[in-house]
């Protein structure tokens, strides 16, 4: 297909390739040329080899044809008269680690989509045999692990006095034994459960037909578990506070751990899901997972058969569950020795004024049944009080980062396991953890914004986004979501509603091989892989893929650059995991600071399935 | 895999619509998929009987070997309904 003199103009140092049959004498003009984003496909699929003397799109345009040839054809210097001489820019200064090729296995496959668009003249006995990747909308699927450059902050400081703007303290109980007990409490480290609650627990709902609770210590991990639907932290807020300030009190080195399946046995978890023995399904020590060493107190919740698929059903386990930590919650609250209060955590929110001001955009799930979020309830990661965002329409909610950190989503996390995120990893999100204490910039706010099933409703969510960052008057900003599917569709539009107000935006999603992305658009330059995993895939292991510290700071460093109006070197075609630590090496370099990397799958002891994979 | 290439265009009908997964039946009676809302892309709201269509390929079998861990999950599903 012939390109714009605007697209020409733009790929002046691609190749120059007709489109189709030219004849000799002519004087090439942009409509002769061949696409250059669709070259490395035609390379990739033997239609096209460029030779080494091909002429670059810069150089040929305006010179004279002096051969006929065929379309697909690279100009190169003996067949055109007239050839411009065009500058090569500058090779780059800065120091810039070369990017090793990891030998690719055969069974990756990643997909090398595009569009292919022939256009012959005249012909006969013509075959074409061209493989098409996947692909939505004709569009390429992208990589997205960007290179970026860090400098180090040189611009003025401006003196102006950070406000505090409101705190939130957590006070922590460590709990060291889970007993069952004829009375919930909490007697020194020893947490007791009543012994009967599940009878009270069952009759929260209807369609909850039986729950049971297994207390599972670090002896037990691996035994077998229905698959994880969530990861909750157990807390309550003291006194009249209200989420987000005032006092938390939470107790340490236990969770909660909600399972279950319908009458059927079906799981819950509906696609992908976790089940069987604990400690190969769990990447331990994530900000969602439970940390090792921690005590399950484990839900197995039986719901009424058929509605593991229905918005009531998983929303029923999770009410079961809440009535059984409300309980304990009762028992945290009465507590008075102090002494049983190991640490004392103050979370503090500031305003920056003079410093760049940015806003975290947290794309959620809001398709409907497990794709839910309860947003705001009245008691940490709790249920009572707490409104769906489906119910909201999936609107834009705005949450302070420390309603966030103090359990202000109550997730009833979807589909894959590996990049779902859990509601403890809300109560630790790493992002808004590194914005907030980070003095360089001025985090104004955590916005929560549900992603709808239809592509209309995606749209009218992501317009009213633009509207509410526009109105903000931010200098920049990080879009994230969790999994993979069609709410990337919703994830590129938010970036593009944000990109296209002249705001430098960074996205972070999974992506890696199995979860490429299906639309981009020319503002998603500045992306974050969330990929942990080996093969670059949804591995069935709980919290493996999901934001992590590592990430939050690279994320970090790439707004910052972005907003100071530094480039990012393109994507490469297919994902390549070693562009992630070069940035990981620069940022250690340029900042000075070690970045912890965390471990994936291959740290677990091995399933069957897995051995059999990497053997 | 050994043919991996072969993409075929495929059309079906929505069976199903849960709130959870959408059930396609392909057309020529060649099978059914159920899928997560999430993998599924479209403009207009779901219902039962609009046609779908997506690349696909073969299905093939990797290793003569069973995986034990899905197995075993699969011995106790079954078990659970028979109960």
């Amino acid at each position: 297909m012939s390109i714009t003199p605007e697209t020409a103009e733009q790929h002046k140092m691609d190749y120059a390739v007709v489109c189709c049959r030219t004849e000799a004498g002519k004087i090439i003009t942009a409509g002769d040329l061949e696409d250059p984003a669709i070259l490395p496909d035609l390379e990739d699929s033997g239609l096209l080899t460029i030779p080494d003397n091909c002429l670059k799109i810069g150089e040929v345009l305006d010179a004279k044809l002096t051969a006929t040839i065929d379309s697909l054809t690279p100009i190169t210097p003996d067949i055109v008269e007239g050839a411009n001489a065009i500058e090569t820019p500058v090779e780059e200064i800065e120091e810039e680690e070369e990017v090793v090729k990891t030998p690719k296995k055969s069974a990756t496959t990643a997909g090398n989509a595009g569009i292919f668009k022939l256009h012959i003249g005249k012909g006969e006995d013509i075959d074409l045999e061209i493989p098409l990747g996947v692909g939505t909308n004709g569009v390429a699927s992208q990589t997205v692990t960007d290179t970026i450059e860090v400098k180090a902050d040189k611009t003025t400081e401006e003196k102006q006095e950070a406000k505090k703007v409101r705190e939130l303290i957590k006070k922590h109980y460590k709990i060291d034994k889970v007993e069952f007990g004829p009375e919930t409490k909490i007697d020194g480290t020893t947490l007791y459960i009543r012994e009967n609650v599940c009878d009270d627990a069952v009759e929260v709902n209807d369609l909850v037909k039986s729950i049971k609770i297994d207390i599972i210590t670090k002896d037990e991990y691996n035994k077998y578990s229905e698959t994880i639907m969530d990861v909750q932290p157990i807390a309550t807020k003291e006194g009249e506070d209200k989420l987000g300030t005032g006092v938390t009190r939470v107790l340490d080195g236990v969770v909660m751990m909600v399972t279950g399946t319908d009458e059927g046995g079906v799981q819950i978890g509906e696609f992908g899901s976790s089940e069987g023995i604990l400690e190969q399904n769990i990447m331990w020590n994530r900000p969602g997972s439970p940390d090792k060493g921690d005590i399950f107190i484990k839900t197995e919740v039986v719901i009424q058969e058929h509605t593991n698929m229905e918005r009531r059903g998983p929303l029923a386990a999770h009410t079961a569950t809440d009535f059984i930590t409300q309980e304990i919650r009762d028992a945290l609250k009465n507590v008075e020795d102090e002494s049983l209060v190991v640490d004392e955590e103050l979370i503090e929110q500031y305003k920056r004024p003079g410093k760049k001001k940015v806003v975290i955009v947290k794309e959620i799930m809001g398709q409907g049944a497990m794709h839910d979020n309860l947003i705001l309830p009245v008691e940490p990661v709790g249920v009572l009080g707490g409104k769906p965002n489906v119910d909201l329409g999936n609107v834009p909610i705005m949450l302070s980062p420390l309603e966030v950190l103090d359990g202000g989503i109550h997730a009833l996390t979807c589909i894959g396991p590996a990049s779902k995120e859990t509601s403890r990893h809300y109560w630790r999100e790493p992002l808004v953890l590194e914005a907030m204490n980070d003095p360089e910039v001025d985090l104004c706010g955590v916005l929560f914004v549900g992603s709808p099933q239809i592509n209309s409703e995606k749209f009218y969510v992501s317009e009213r986004l633009g509207m509410i960052v526009e109105a903000l008057g931010v200098d920049g900003a990080f879009v994230t979501t969790e999994g993979f599917g069609n709410n990337h569709i919703d994830f590129a539009s938010h970036i593009e509603q944000i990109g296209m107000r002249d705001i430098p935006v960074v996205g972070m999603s999974f992506c890696a091989v199995q979860g490429a992305l299906v639309v981009g658009n020319e503002h998603m330059k500045y992306m974050i892989d969330l990929n942990k995993s080996k093969d670059g895939i949804e591995n069935e292991v709980l919290s493996c893929n999901v934001l992590c510290p590592e990430d939050a700071i690279r994320a970090m460093a790439m707004l910052k650059a972005a907003m100071e109006g530094e480039e990012v070197k393109d994507a490469e075609r297919n994902w390549n995991p070693n562009v992630k630590e070069n940035n990981l090496d620069l940022i250690e370099k340029e900042y000075g600071v070690k970045v912890e990397r965390v471990q994936n799958e291959q740290s677990l002891p091995m399933s069957e399935k897995r051995k059999e994979k990497y053997s | 895999m050994k043919y991996g290439d072969k993409i075929i265009y495929m059309e079906g009908i929505i069976t199903e619509v849960e709130d959870g997964a959408v059930g396609v039946d392909f057309k020529g009676r060649l099978g059914h998929i159920k899928v997560p809302r999430r993998m599924l892309i479209t403009d207009y709201p779901l219902k039962v009987g609009q046609e779908v269509g997506l690349n696909m390929s073969f299905l093939e079998v990797l290793s003569p070997e069973v995986n034990e861990k899905y197995r075993s999950n699969l011995d106790r599903q079954r078990e659970n309904k028979e109960v």
